[in-house]
C-alpha cells in the first residue's frame, strides 16, 4: 500500500482525507509540521500532501524546509485558492510535483497520488540502476587499474631483460674484440 | 476780407516811401547850409579858463581858429570856449544858430570891445522859455552896436558829443528852416504816430504782445529821434531841466531796451538763434547799466555805453538771415528795415566822429532811416501776422491729421483689441472646455479609482472568501463521498444481520461470518468515522452558513444608505470576511461591548473602513517580521459617556512598526502609500476618512515608531 502523508490545520480535512482513501492507501495526517516530520522519519512516505494555508507556516515552507532531509517523496500543494505567488515559489521552491485545488476531485486525487508514488518508485529504481552502474563502473575502473600495474610491471622487465641482453651483448663484443 | 498780394502790398509800402522821402529830400534842397565852423576859434588844449572871468577869456591870446566847417569838439564834460568873430557893420541883426538842440548847457556871450554887452543861455539845462532859439536850435541875435570889435563868446558844457553846426543868418532864413525843420519832424513824428495807433490798435485787437513791443519800439526810437533834434518839449518835460539833461539818454536806453524786446520776440530767437538771444540779454543789462549810470548822474558814461550798446544792432543782421534761412519769411522784411536802420545809423555815428560832413543828409539820416525801419517793420509784422496764421492753419490741419491719424490707429487698434479680445475669449472658452473635459477626466478617474479600491478589496475579500469557504466544502463534500461507502460497509453488516434467522441451523456460522466481517471492516473505526465525518459536515455546514451571513451583513445591498445597524455585527462580519487573509500571520483579538445601542450609519461603507484599517493593520506587523503569536490586532468597542453627548468608540490597535510624524501626517492624503509600487492604491485611508466624515466620526491615530499604532474611532450617537 502506498503511504501518504496529509498535513492541514484544518482537522475535518484530515478526517475526511483519511475516510477518502484509507482503503487504498496507507494513509499519515497530521495538523502539526513537525508531527508531519516525525512521521516522515518513522514511515516509508512516498507521497506528501500539504495544505498551502496554515497559520504556522505555508505548504511551501513546509516543503522547503524538509527537503535536505526527505528529498524522495513526490510533493503535492493542497490549497483553496490559486494565489500566482503560492504557485511560483511551490515550483521554484517546494519542488512540488501536483498543484490539487480544494475542493478536492476524490478519485483524481486517487489517480495523481497514484501517479506520483509510481513516480517515486521509478526515481528510486533509476537511483538503484545508477548505484548498481556506479559500482560496476568502480569495478571496471579497478579492475583497469590492475592492468595498468601489471602492464607497468611487464614493461619494466622487458626493459631489464634487454638492458642484460645490451650488456651481454657488449660482453660478447668486447670478447670477441679481445 | 480780401487778402493783398505781397507785391501789392510792397507798392502800396513803396508809395507811402516815397512821399515821405520826397518830403524830405524836398526840404533839404531848399535847406542851403552855410556853416561857418572855419570862422570860430577856441582855447588851445591845457588852457585854464577856470581863474579867469567871462571877458579875459574872450581877450585870451591863444585862440585858435577851427579848419572844420562843422567843428566837433567831442565827448567831454570840461567847458569849452569858443568864439566868433563879427563883422559888427554887416552882421549885426542878423542871428547866430547853432545847429545842435543836444547842448546841455550853452551861454553865449556877446562881446563889444572887451566888454560884455549881452548874454544868451540856450542850453537845454535852461528852460524853454529862458533859451534863446529859434525852433529847437539856440539862435542869439547879433546886437545892433557900434563897435570896433565885436565877438561872440560861447561857453558850452555837455555830456554829449559836442558839435557845433553854427551858421549865421538872417532872422527870417532862421525862422523859415526852424519852420521847415518842424514840419519834417511832425511828419516823421505822425508818421510813428500812426504806426503806433495803428499797431497799438492791432495790439489791442489781435492780442500779440509783439505789436505791444513794436509800439513801445516806435514810441521810444522815434521819441529818441525827437529827443536828440531839440523836440523833447513835446514830452512836456522842458521845465524840468534834470530831465531835460537825461532825456536823450533815457530815451536811447528806452529803446535799446525796446529794440531787443521786439528783435528776440519777433525773430523768435530764443527758438532760431539761441546764442544771439542770449547775447541781446547781455545787451539788455547794458542797457539798464546804462539806464542806472544816466539816472546817477554819470550822463558822459552813460552815453559812451549806450552809444556802444548801439553796435548790438549789428548782430541783427547775422541773426536775421539765420532766421531767414530756418524758413521764417517774416525775417526778410526785417533784414531791410535794420539794414537801413543800421546803415542810417552807420551815417549818423561817422557823422558824429567826424569822418564824414556834417551836413542836411547825415544829420536827416537818421530819422529817415528810422521812418523807413519803421515803416519796413510794420509790414513785417503783417508778414509775421500771415506767417502766424498760416502756422496755425498749418498747425490745425496738422493737429486735424494727427487726429485723425489718432482716430484711424485707434479705430485700427480696437479692430486688434477686438481681434486680440475675441481670440482670447475663444481660447479661454477652450482652456475652459479642456478644463471642464479634465475635471470630468479627472472625476471619472476618481471614481475609477474608487471603483478599483472598492474592487481591490473586493477582490482581496473574494479571495479570502473562496479559501474560506473551500474548506468546508471540500470536507463536506469529501466526508459524504466517504459516509457513503461507510454506510456501504455498515449496510453490508446490517444486511448480512437481517438475513440472519434465528431458526437456521446454520446461524453460528452466519454469526462467525459476520463477525469476521464486523474485523475485516473495522466496523468499529468506521462507526467512529461516521461520527467524526457526521461532526465535520455539521461543523462545515455551519461555517459556511456562517461565513455567508457574514458576508450578506458585510454587503449589505442597502450598505450606501443609512440605517440602523449594530457596530458589533458590522465588525464581527468584517473578521468573518477577513479571517482567511489574517490567518496565516495574525490573530485578531476582539473585546466587543455589549448592549451597544444601534448606530444610524452606511453598514457596507463602515465595512470597508474596519476592513481597511484591520488589513494595514496585519499588514504592518507582517512587514515588522512578527511571529504569528506576536501578531496581534486588538479590536475593542464600547460606549462613552461624556456631558451631554455620548459616542460609540471603536479601537484598532497592532503592534507593528508605527509610523514617523511625517508619515501619520500624510496617511490620509489620496495616493500616499508606504507599500511598495503597485501593491495598494494609496486610497485606502482616503477613502476611510471620508466615509468617517460622512458619519461625523472623529479619527483619532495614535502611533509610535516600533511600538504599533492605534486606530481610535469616535461615532457620535
Amino acid at each position: 500500500m502506498i503511504n501518504v502523508l496529509y498535513l492541514d490545520d484544518e482537522l475535518h480535512n484530515l478526517t475526511a482525507f483519511r475516510a477518502a482513501f484509507r482503503r487504498d492507501f496507507h494513509v499519515h495526517v497530521t495538523t502539526e509540521p513537525t508531527e508531519a516530520v516525525r512521521i516522515l522519519r518513522e514511515q516509508p512516505i512516498e507521497v506528501i500532501i500539504s495544505d498551502q494555508k496554515m497559520p504556522t507556516l505555508s505548504g511551501v515552507e513546509f516543503f522547503e524546509l524538509i527537503m535536505p532531509d526527505f528529498p524522495d517523496p513526490v510533493r503535492m500543494l493542497l490549497t483553496g485558492h490559486a494565489d500566482i505567488d503560492a504557485v511560483i515559489d511551490a515550483i521554484n521552491k517546494g519542488r512540488i510535483y501536483q498543484y490539487i485545488a480544494k475542493p478536492w476531485n476524490e478519485s483524481e486525487l486517487k489517480a495523481m497520488v497514484i501517479e506520483a508514488s509510481m513516480l517515486f518508485h521509478q526515481r528510486k529504481a533509476v537511483a538503484t540502476e545508477g548505484e548498481v552502474l556506479l559500482s560496476k563502473m568502480q569495478e571496471a575502473r579497478a579492475m583497469a587499474l590492475k592492468i595498468q600495474r601489471a602492464t607497468d610491471q611487464a614493461q619494466a622487465l622487458s626493459a631489464e631483460q634487454a638492458a642484460e641482453i645490451n650488456r651481454n651483448a657488449q660482453n660478447i663484443n668486447r670478447l670477441l674484440a679481445n | 476780407m480780401t487778402r493783398l498780394t505781397l507785391i501789392q502790398r510792397l507798392v502800396i509800402v513803396c508809395f507811402r516811401f516815397a512821399a515821405v522821402v520826397c518830403t524830405l529830400v524836398a526840404s533839404f534842397s531848399l535847406q542851403a547850409q552855410n556853416f561857418i565852423g572855419t570862422r570860430l576859434e577856441h582855447l588851445p588844449e591845457g588852457f585854464d579858463s577856470q581863474l579867469l572871468d567871462v571877458e579875459a577869456v574872450a581877450e585870451a591870446d591863444s585862440w585858435v581858429a577851427f579848419d572844420q566847417l562843422v567843428p566837433n569838439l567831442g565827448l567831454g564834460e570840461e567847458v569849452q570856449w569858443m568864439r566868433l568873430t563879427l563883422d559888427p557893420r554887416t552882421e549885426n541883426g542878423k542871428l547866430i544858430e547853432i545847429q545842435n538842440a543836444g547842448i546841455d548847457d550853452l551861454t553865449c556871450y556877446m562881446i563889444c570891445d572887451g566888454k560884455i554887452i549881452a548874454s544868451y543861455p540856450g542850453g537845454i539845462m535852461n528852460s524853454a522859455s529862458e533859451r534863446h532859439q529859434f525852433g529847437t536850435y539856440p539862435s542869439f541875435p547879433i546886437p545892433l552896436v557900434e563897435c570896433d570889435r565885436l565877438h561872440a563868446l560861447f561857453r558850452m558844457q555837455s555830456n554829449k558829443p559836442m558839435i557845433v553846426p553854427l551858421r549865421i543868418s538872417g532872422p527870417r532864413k532862421v525862422l523859415e528852416d526852424a519852420h521847415q525843420r518842424n514840419i519834417l519832424f511832425a511828419i516823421y513824428a505822425g508818421v510813428m504816430l500812426a504806426m503806433l495807433l495803428y499797431n497799438f490798435f492791432l495790439f489791442l485787437s489781435i492780442g500779440d504782445r509783439s505789436y505791444l513791443h513794436y509800439v513801445l519800439f516806435i514810441f521810444s526810437v522815434g521819441g529818441a529821434q525827437l529827443a536828440l533834434n531839440g523836440y523833447g518839449t513835446i514830452f512836456g518835460v522842458d521845465h524840468w531841466p534834470w530831465m531835460n539833461l537825461r532825456l536823450i539818454h533815457l530815451f536811447g536806453v528806452f529803446s535799446g531796451l525796446t529794440t531787443i524786446v521786439f528783435v528776440q520776440n519777433f525773430l523768435r530767437l530764443s527758438r532760431y538763434v539761441p546764442w544771439l538771444n542770449k547775447l541781446l540779454n547781455v545787451y539788455f543789462l547794458l542797457y539798464l547799466v546804462a539806464l542806472a549810470l544816466a539816472l546817477v548822474g554819470r550822463l558822459e558814461w552813460s552815453y559812451q555805453l549806450i552809444n556802444f550798446c548801439a553796435a548790438a544792432i549789428f548782430f541783427f543782421i547775422p541773426g536775421t538771415i539765420i532766421t531767414m534761412r530756418k524758413g521764417y519769411s517774416p525775417a526778410k522784411y526785417f533784414l531791410l528795415a535794420f539794414t537801413v536802420f543800421i546803415f542810417a545809423v552807420v551815417i549818423f555815428v561817422l557823422k558824429d566822429s567826424g569822418v564824414i560832413p556834417y551836413n542836411s543828409w547825415t544829420f536827416y539820416a537818421l530819422p529817415l532811416g528810422s521812418a523807413i525801419e519803421m515803416v519796413v517793420l510794420s509790414l513785417a509784422l503783417a508778414s509775421r501776422i500771415n506767417q502766424l496764421k498760416k502756422e496755425s492753419v498749418q498747425a490745425r490741419e496738422e493737429q486735424l491729421r494727427v487726429s485723425q491719424l489718432n482716430e484711424q490707429m485707434v479705430r485700427e487698434q480696437n479692430t486688434v483689441l477686438e481681434e486680440r479680445v475675441a481670440k482670447r475669449t475663444e481660447a479661454l472658452e477652450n482652456a475652459n472646455t479642456t478644463m471642464k473635459d479634465t475635471l470630468e477626466d479627472l472625476q471619472s478617474a476618481q471614481q475609477q479609482l474608487i471603483q478599483s479600491e472598492k474592487l481591490a478589496s473586493i477582490g482581496q475579500l473574494t479571495a479570502g472568501i473562496a479559501h474560506e469557504l473551500n474548506n468546508p466544502i471540500n470536507f463536506v463534500a469529501s466526508s459524504a463521498q466517504s459516509l457513503r461507502r461507510d454506510f456501504e460497509d455498515l449496510n453490508q453488516v446490517v444486511n448480512e444481520l437481517k438475513a440472519m434467522d434465528p431458526a437456521d441451523p446454520g446461524l453460528a456460522d452466519r454469526m462467525s461470518m459476520v463477525k469476521e466481517m464486523f474485523g475485516k471492516l473495522d466496523i468499529e473505526f468506521t462507526q467512529k468515522e461516521i461520527e467524526e465525518l457526521l461532526n465535520g459536515i455539521e461543523d462545515g455546514t455551519k461555517r459556511t452558513s456562517e461565513i455567508v451571513r457574514g458576508l450578506r451583513i458585510f454587503s449589505r445591498m442597502d450598505g450606501d444608505n443609512f440605517t440602523l445597524a449594530h457596530i458589533n455585527e458590522l465588525i464581527e462580519s468584517t473578521l468573518i470576511v477577513l479571517r482567511s487573509n489574517l490567518k496565516d500571520h495574525t490573530v485578531v483579538e476582539a473585546n466587543l461591548g455589549e448592549d451597544l445601542p444601534q448606530l444610524s450609519c452606511q453598514p457596507g461603507r463602515l465595512n470597508q473602513v474596519f476592513m481597511n484599517i484591520i488589513t494595514n493593520a496585519s499588514q504592518s506587523m507582517e512587514s515588522a517580521g512578527l511571529s504569528v503569536e506576536e501578531s496581534k490586532v486588538l479590536i475593542s468597542s464600547r460606549k462613552v459617556d461624556s456631558i451631554g453627548q455620548s459616542w460609540i468608540e471603536v479601537r484598532i490597535k497592532d503592534h507593528g512598526a508605527g509610523m514617523s510624524e511625517g508619515v501619520k501626517a500624510q496617511i490620509f492624503d489620496p495616493f500616499f502609500t508606504t507599500k511598495a509600487v503597485g501593491e495598494g492604491t494609496g486610497l485606502g485611508l482616503s477613502i476611510v476618512r471620508g466615509i468617517l466624515s460622512d458619519h461625523n466620526a472623529e479619527v483619532e491615530v495614535d502611533t509610535d515608531e516600533g511600538v504599533g499604532t492605534e486606530f481610535i474611532i469616535r461615532f457620535p450617537l
